[in-house]
């Protein structure tokens, strides 16, 4: 049995989900890319002094975090994490009826911000919320029997911790605008804002990372003992900013937590740099950009984090922290990674006969990406100076040129599945074969 | 920044061999990868020794040229050869 890209996957494809079940949720997570875009173009006369409430600026948020960054969470790590932890996904019912389950809930939950609907909102906050306790389950399933990569195996664990105090408070903020709140709003959003993006969201990008970058790049695996600290940093800053939450010294916990959480990813950051400078493959191309832009805006984050909690003379500075966190790290850092990992699953799950197998390079394309990328980083500057001049008129051309971008990302996935069920050359130009 | 062990490495009739059993990932990607580029135009066939099928190693190869067909090795072994495609 002979293989060129891996002909021969036998075993390997009993670690191998089928390709129906990461791609599902890798296809929606484009598809919510272009539906957050376009609710934020409905909603970008508010948007540049957004603070709170329900409307498209809310659900455009939400389409982002839920629809993109948790859909693309999910997908990656049901392929991924079996690889690190030597544990394959038991069924692939479980993963096919999260995905039914969650899909329709984002849309209930965006379109129930977006007009102003409590009762759809909370019906979808019910259904997402029960497909993510499902995920709960098969992610501490996976983590409970891992053998090897304590440091992403952590990185695990406190991410599912911190996804429980997201549902909880995510529970008590749905169930508000439906006059039956759990927790004190404030404390709930702090909570909310804080577990779901520097906790769920980010530590499953950090704990990621130590595969994939070492992964693209071709260098050794990141020094567990200093990927353990990184992450152990991170539970502490969350920690802090969960009493202060509760109002146990807001500022100085939350100046400290902020401190903490620079000192972790310094060290994620300088793992980081160590992997590309040591590997094989120095060249990695546009997704990698993406990839730094997001780490720089992580940084970035936290100091317009430390911005707000001081207090500082600047018009929009929450609205400025959260397009840093959620825009310019988590959205950036997920597109590049998807850009560059979707190619690779591609190749491993095209059908092949008696046809050399696809190389990724083959299935990508490039002119797609290249328009995203531009698209991409000009809406997010759009979007900073729309805040900073307060300009709902920018607002609303960054977003269309946001929804560009997203548009010709999709374009790049449909190119790819196309050329994945071997259906012929589409007239796009390919991708540089990966150096 | 890391203790990984080493991945074994010896030249046989049959071609450079690498046993990377044990390794934790990505490190028997690299090493692999890494003998591979060694090889050069002219290269030796690589038989690989390993504990899983490496998933991701056949796309990478793929775009270097390469192929792997797998052999029969001992109970609980992925053995492949891994030679320049034709």
């Amino acid at each position: 049995m002979r293989t060129a890209a891996g002909v021969f996957l036998g075993g390997a494809a009993s670690r191998l989900l089928p390709a129906s079940i990461p791609f599902r949720f890798f296809g929606a997570a484009v598809a919510f890319h272009l539906l957050a875009w376009l609710a934020l173009l409905a909603g970008a006369d508010r948007f540049p002094r957004y603070s709170a409430g329900l409307g498209w600026p809310l659900a455009a948020l939400h389409l982002v975090t839920l629809g993109v960054l948790v859909m693309t969470g999910i997908g990656a790590s049901l392929q991924l994490l079996p690889v690190a932890t030597r544990q394959p996904v038991p069924s692939t019912r479980w993963p096919a009826t999260i995905w039914w389950l969650y899909t329709p809930g984002v849309a209930a939950i965006a379109l129930g911000m977006g007009r102003g609907m409590p009762v759809l909102l909370g019906a979808g906050a019910v259904a997402v919320g029960l497909a993510l306790l499902a995920y709960a389950v098969l992610l501490a399933n996976n983590l409970r029997g891992a053998r090897g990569m304590p440091g992403v195996v952590a990185h695990g664990w406190a991410a599912l911790g911190c996804l429980l105090v997201v549902l909880a408070t995510a529970a008590s903020l749905a169930f508000a605008y439906l006059g039956a709140p759990l927790l004190d709003r404030a404390a709930a959003l702090a909570l909310h804002v804080a577990f779901a993006a520097y906790g769920f969201m980010g530590l499953l990008a950090l704990g990621m990372s130590y595969i994939l970058v070492p992964m693209f790049a071709l260098s050794a695996a990141p020094g567990e003992r200093q990927s353990i600290a990184s992450c152990a940093l991170v539970v502490t800053a969350l920690a802090l900013a969960a009493l202060a939450a509760f109002g146990v010294a807001p500022q100085p916990l939350r100046v400290v937590a902020i401190a903490i959480g620079g000192v972790a990813v310094a060290l994620h950051l300088r793992l980081m740099r160590h992997a590309l400078r040591t590997g094989m493959r120095r060249e990695l191309g546009r997704s990698f950009t993406l990839v730094r832009i997001g780490w720089a805006a992580l940084v970035a984050s936290l100091l317009a984090a430390l911005a707000v909690v001081l207090d500082a003379p600047l018009a929009g500075a929450s609205t400025l922290f959260g397009l840093a966190l959620v825009g310019g790290w988590l959205l950036s850092f997920v597109l590049g990674i998807l850009q560059r990992i979707l190619p690779f699953l591609a190749s491993m799950h095209a059908p092949r006969g008696a046809k050399r197998s696809p190389t990724p390079s083959s299935l990508s394309s490039d002119r797609p990406l290249a328009l995203h990328f531009f698209c991409h980083l000009a809406a997010l500057a759009g979007l900073a100076l729309a805040v900073i001049v307060d300009s709902p008129p920018i607002a609303t051309a960054a977003a269309g040129v946001g929804a560009l971008g997203a548009a010709a990302f999709g374009g790049f996935f449909l190119i790819l599945l196309h050329r994945m069920r071997g259906s012929g050359p589409l007239p796009w130009p390919r991708a540089k074969p990966i150096a | 920044m890391t203790a990984e062990p080493m991945p074994r490495r010896w030249r046989d009739a049959d071609g450079e061999h690498i046993d990377v059993r044990g390794l934790a990932p990505p490190q028997p990607l690299v090493a692999i990868l890494r003998l591979v580029r060694e090889q050069g135009d002219a290269g030796a066939a690589v038989i690989v020794h390993h504990d899983r099928d490496p998933l991701l190693l056949y796309a990478e190869l793929a775009e270097i040229g390469w192929v792997a067909e797998r052999i029969g090795a001992e109970p609980g072994e992925v053995r492949l050869r891994l030679t320049r495609e034709p």
